[in-house]
């Protein structure tokens, strides 16, 4: 799917919110931190269950858990018990509407 | 089946579907007796009571049901006009009798008039239960599938639209194989359909059944239970090959209840669906009783196939042995969760479980865990679990043979499954799951 897709607007999520969303058939969870937004799909690469949850610190979001983090920006895993990436998406934002697309 | 979202903004809001008023609006047009429409409707209370609570975390976590929006789905009033049906298992052996849904209605059915001599009942539950109450109604979702079981079985308890039924009287045998196909025809239909089987003492019997689409594009939803009764010292061979299109999803409770002497060989094919999970379940209840519990899983794409397998020995001197072969590629992902549970005094129960996974990609995962419940002290139980790339040293092997990478790869994948095959006595069965295959990976085009 290379379309974007509108999936939330600004006013929705404040700064350090989070909103889960499907998207493409997957959920994914997008954050907003200061005035940027990233989107990440919402498995653990590690158990394979939801990160929706989870501490987000910075730029890194920890698995509620087992503790596993990863860098919300690109889906790299920052610590173990992961060791593999968790898919991103790329989020374009058009006046006030947030939308999605496949990377 | 709303999934929850705990996300502390912008929580997505699911529709929750098959709400009281739909309820209401499908016991309205089935048309059916009184003691019918009741169970129904106590169904319907205890899937409310079930929507409530979660799902067992056990089975579900795995399972991931973010993106199922039951909503979507609603039983069909009318029945499919005549549909293309292409089946796999329908031209591949001689049948003795046959019954065909479309869109949970029966659309066709008929059996051998010998058989039908013989006291045999084959054909669509709706009509059954009409016509021949007094020999089904103790065995419908009173023994094996119980409403009351989970979220799921509650669901289909109230919203069963159809399926097939088998009894077979006593020291009758059935030669040969019989055949049900479950389709889905149009766009966002939900089946429920059910399948009955009884076989009373003495008795044999074969019964393959086949799901699949019409369609490569119309998702669907099953929410299925499959109940088989095997009688005293019977023995019932029953396949389900669930090859619907990558856009349906599938829900199932199974269980087979096997009676002293009696045998159940259960061989289940997962290929199609997006995300598919049953519930499967052996009762082993009397001496001698055996169930070997059969799994072929070739998932591809972003499917999700999941097992949650149990073999329970009631009685002593039993005997289960359950083989799962599962294929993986691109991202799909299979679950396998596998229990064999012993009562105390189930002694010199055999009993043996396992799984083997062949990951053709990086990026597929296969989780399998086995477990073991053993109350009685004089037992062999034993299970185990592969999980593994395919060996580079065959690939050349092949390679050097003059196969191409490709090809290669696929021998080795049929290679892989004929560890199943090999168990399946009948020729139909084994024929079909391999064509199934043959057809998925894209050499039989």
């Amino acid at each position: 799917m290379s379309e974007f897709q509108q999936v939330a607007t600004l006013d929705e999520i404040p700064s350090g919110g989070r909103k889960s969303l499907v998207f493409d058939d997957r959920a994914v969870l997008l954050f907003r931190i200061g005035d940027d937004f990233y989107a990440v799909e919402d498995v653990c690469s590690h158990d394979g269950q939801p990160l929706t949850d989870g501490k987000l610190a910075g730029t890194s979001i920890e698995c509620p858990r087992h503790g596993a983090r990863f860098d919300v920006r690109t889906g790299r895993p920052l610590c173990m018990p992961a060791v593999e990436p968790i898919a991103t998406f790329e989020v374009r934002v058009e006046g006030n509407n947030i939308l999605l697309g496949a990377l | 089946m709303p999934s929850t979202l705990s996300s502390p903004v912008g929580r997505t809001v699911k529709t929750p579907g098959f709400t009281s008023a739909q309820f209401d609006a499908f016991v309205a047009t089935r048309n059916e007796s009184g003691w019918i429409t009741d169970r129904r409707r106590a169904a319907f209370e205890i899937y409310q009571q079930k929507l409530a609570e979660p799902l067992n975390p056990e089975e579900y976590k795995r399972v991931d049901l973010r993106t199922f929006q039951p909503g979507r789905f609603a039983p069909s009033v009318v029945a499919a006009g005549p549909v293309q049906f292409e089946t796999l298992l329908e031209k591949s052996a001689e049948f003795g009798g046959g019954v065909t849904h479309i869109d949970g209605h029966a659309v066709a059915s008929r059996l051998d008039e010998k058989l039908t001599r013989q006291g045999v009942l084959f054909g669509s539950l709706s009509d059954l239960l009409r016509d021949h109450r007094q020999a089904l109604e103790p065995h419908l979702m009173a023994r094996a599938v119980l409403p009351e079981a989970d979220r799921i079985s509650a669901w289909h308890a109230a919203f069963w639209t159809g399926g097939t039924v088998l009894y077979v009287p006593r020291n009758v045998a059935v030669e040969a194989p019989l055949y049900s196909l479950i389709g889905l025809s149009a766009a966002d239909v939900a089946d429920f359909s059910h399948t009955l089987v009884i076989l009373e003492e003495g008795a044999s019997a074969t019964l393959l059944e086949e799901t699949g689409s019409t369609t490569t594009e119309n998702s669907g939803l099953h929410v299925g239970a499959v109940e088989l009764l095997v009688g005293q010292g019977a023995n019932l061979r029953y396949v389900q090959l669930q090859n619907w299109n990558q856009h349906v999803w599938h829900l199932a409770h199974q269980a087979g209840r096997v009676a002293r002497d009696g045998s159940l060989q259960w061989t289940v094919g997962g290929i199609g669906a997006r995300l598919a999970h049953i519930h499967q379940e052996v009762s082993l209840d009397g001496r001698g009783a055996s169930g070997e519990v059969n799994g072929v899983t070739f998932a591809t794409d972003r499917q999700l196939l999941s097992y949650y397998t149990q073999q329970t020995h009631k009685a002593p001197d039993t005997r289960s042995d359950l083989l799962y072969k599962d294929v993986l590629r691109d991202q799909a992902r299979v679950v396998w969760r596998g229990m064999i549970r012993v009562d105390p005094d189930a002694q010199k129960t055999d009993g043996y479980q396992r799984n083997d996974s062949l990951l053709l990609s990086p990026d597929c995962r296969a989780d399998a865990i086995p477990g073991l419940e053993i109350e009685a002290d004089d037992v062999r139980c034993t299970h185990g679990a592969t999980a593994g790339r395919v060996d580079a040293e065959q690939i050349f092997y092949c390679m050097c043979r003059g196969l191409s990478r490709f090809e290669a790869m696929h021998m080795i994948v049929e290679g892989f499954f004929h560890g199943v095959y090999d168990r399946i006595a009948v020729d139909a069965v084994r024929e079909t799951l391999s064509a199934a295959v043959k057809r998925k990976l894209g050499i039989d085009r």
